[in-house]
């Protein structure tokens, strides 16, 4: 068998006549890899969504690029439309790590069950890539060629994405930032089950003027008893999933900061697309395990600490902070000297009753006098699922937009 | 407008542009998007004798010998002079300071290290050489290598060569394995 090495180019003709045609992936060692492949237009773009074939969307139209297996891609390259020029397969880090860390890697392509050309690559060729092109066929003077690519980048599936046009051709709304992936291919990219949620996130934010600002998102879960059966019922996993998209738009990081509470506060790992999926089980061993002292509320504590947390280390970045309770508040009176206080602070608290009853003074939070600036807003659902998910995120985006601007007006935010 | 030729076309420089005496040859690339080890590539000039070897050491121009000695041909490296926008590298040429033995002048590009960081001319996008008059900064001729590099790790982008007593480029767009010291051994230069 043929056997390439990076950056050899021929003619498909000299391994194959056939319009089907096979590439297999053997990948080994470690890390957990997502394969993909874009089919791009004439100026290398993904100028149409539905010619990324991955596990989430395992088929192009026409089924002429199709997932056939995790790590097998079947081609009917006489169907590729005229307009899609190169077919690039590509690899991304789900996880942690580098491609340094690749075992001993093979591509395969030939007639479908009988490869006729291999490709060998492992860690040693690369050095930070978190996201590489493997391999791509593409048109010139009427026929496809193959070139071994085994080139990537560092910022991972991002960059991949940034390499393709991930901006959005249409006409924004607001001018977004130079380099600025939209939300949905983000999320589509590395967490393909978010990809309706981050659609309809986008349409919140777009249409609350918020789509080019840049911000960290907190989220504080009352883990107090009472919540049991919200955790118990997926929930508050459902709440993460919701916040998730935000986060990853408004964050470079793509990170949520998270604190759950009962007595005592505990700050959780950061969720981000890769470990979102079962953090409310798994993080610091799950939430039955999380170190809350008494299953009671004493909401000021966990506060105090995210107001810490972000006093120390975030400058005039704007912050904005989930806190999910079912009520039966503690210590009114501290609260509301506390989050007076934070309001000389680029620090905006959206608080959500959840399933609940008295939240008391949370209602109250928002009509207080005397604040800087207006930096809380409060409403209450009986179930998540009574609102749908476009008018959750418009809710959740209600506020936030005034509070940044007269923030910006004294000088709190940057 | 200047004339582009296509792999292995020639052109008359005396007949194209009779003014043409101080040129400059700009060669360029696609800048390098992904990320990886460095990749860095390297442009030189042979001065060839009719039997298309060199008279001797100093007839090879490259990053560390920038200039031939008669001064016909110089490696402009990094100091652009206006003309060489868009060339990632420049060579300077008077052809009439060309000694009369020399026949041919070959310009290469080789990638630095190639083989221990396992690249290749595959991995460059949009290579280009062209000829310049740097007297009146006029483009004269253009080449657009096609994409059809592979494995090669040395390129013949161009050469300047003496045909019936006027100076003629030819687009040659030739690759070669081993770099530049098989681009060296090729031209009878033993290193």
């Amino acid at each position: 068998m043929l056997e390439l090495i990076r950056g050899q180019r021929l003619p498909l003709s000299s391994i194959t006549h056939s319009s089907s045609v096979e590439v297999a992936f053997d990948i080994q060692g470690s890390l957990a890899l997502d394969l993909a492949c874009f089919g791009l237009d004439a100026q290398g773009k993904l100028s149409d969504d539905r010619y990324m074939v991955f596990f989430n969307q395992p088929e192009s139209p026409c089924q002429s690029v199709r997932l056939l297996t995790p790590t097998t891609f079947g081609l009917s390259l006489a169907e590729v439309p005229a307009g899609i020029d190169r077919l690039v397969f590509t690899a991304a880090i789900d996880g942690q790590g580098t491609l340094r860390q690749l075992g001993a890697s093979r591509f395969r392509i030939g007639d479908v069950g009988l490869p006729k050309v291999a490709c060998a690559f492992a860690g040693e060729i690369f050095a930070e890539e978190r996201a590489v092109m493997l391999v791509e066929f593409y048109r010139k003077d009427g026929a496809w060629r193959l070139n071994a690519v085994l080139q990537g980048f560092n910022e991972g599936l991002d960059a991949l994405v940034h390499h393709f046009g991930g901006e959005v051709a249409e006409v924004p709304p607001a001018p977004a930032p130079a380099g600025h992936v939209s939300l949905e291919k983000k999320v589509a990219a590395a967490a393909p089950q978010l990809v309706s949620l981050a659609k309809k996130a986008q349409v919140s934010l777009e249409k609350a003027r918020l789509t080019g600002v840049r911000a960290r998102v907190g989220l504080i879960l009352d883990g107090s008893g009472s919540m049991h059966n919200q955790y118990k019922r997926g929930r508050v996993q459902e709440v993460v999933n919701r916040l998730l998209p935000l986060a990853v738009h408004f964050d470079n990081d793509g990170q949520l900061d998270c604190w759950a509470f009962g007595d005592l506060p505990q700050q959780l790992g950061s969720i981000t697309l890769q470990n979102f999926h079962d953090f409310i089980d798994t993080d610091h061993g799950g939430w039955r395990k999380w170190e809350l002292g008494s299953r009671i509320n004493t909401e000021y504590r966990v506060i105090e600490q995210a107001i810490e947390f972000y006093r120390r280390g975030n400058g005039a970045t704007p912050v904005y902070i989930l806190f999910v309770s079912d009520g039966g508040i503690y210590d009114s009176r501290r609260i509301v000297k506390l989050i007076s206080e934070a309001a000389t602070l680029p620090i905006f608290w959206q608080f959500v009753g959840l399933a609940g009853r008295n939240y008391g003074i949370l209602e109250k939070l928002d009509d207080m006098n005397g604040r800087a600036v207006d930096n809380c807003n409060f409403f209450a659902l009986d179930d998540l699922h009574d609102l749908s998910e476009e008018i959750l995120y418009d809710r959740l985006m209600e506020e936030f937009p005034g509070w940044l601007k007269a923030a910006r007006a004294k000088g709190i935010v940057a | 407008m200047a004339l582009t030729l296509q792999k292995g076309g020639n052109l008359s420089l005396s007949k194209t542009d009779p003014s043409l005496t101080k040129i400059l040859v700009g060669l360029g690339w696609d800048p390098r998007v992904t990320d990886g080890a460095a990749f860095d590539l390297d442009a030189s000039a042979f001065l060839l004798n009719a039997d298309g070897k060199v008279r001797g050491e100093q007839d090879f121009i490259f990053y560390n010998q920038l200039r031939s000695p008669e001064g016909a041909v110089e490696h402009a490296g990094d100091s652009r002079d206006g003309l060489g926008d868009g060339d990632d590298e420049a060579i300077k040429v008077d052809l009439t300071k060309v000694p009369a033995d020399v026949d041919k002048i070959a310009f290469v590009v080789t990638i630095h290290e190639a083989e221990a960081r396992r690249q290749s001319f595959g991995q460059v996008g949009k290579a280009f050489i062209r000829i310049v008059n740097s007297v009146s900064g006029v483009e004269v001729v253009r080449f657009d290598l096609a994409e059809d590099a592979s494995t090669e790790t040395a390129m013949i982008f161009g050469e300047l060569y003496r045909h019936n007593g006027e100076w003629k480029f030819r687009a040659v767009g030739q690759g070669y394995a081993g770099g530049l010291k098989a681009m060296c051994n090729q031209f009878g230069l033993n290193l």
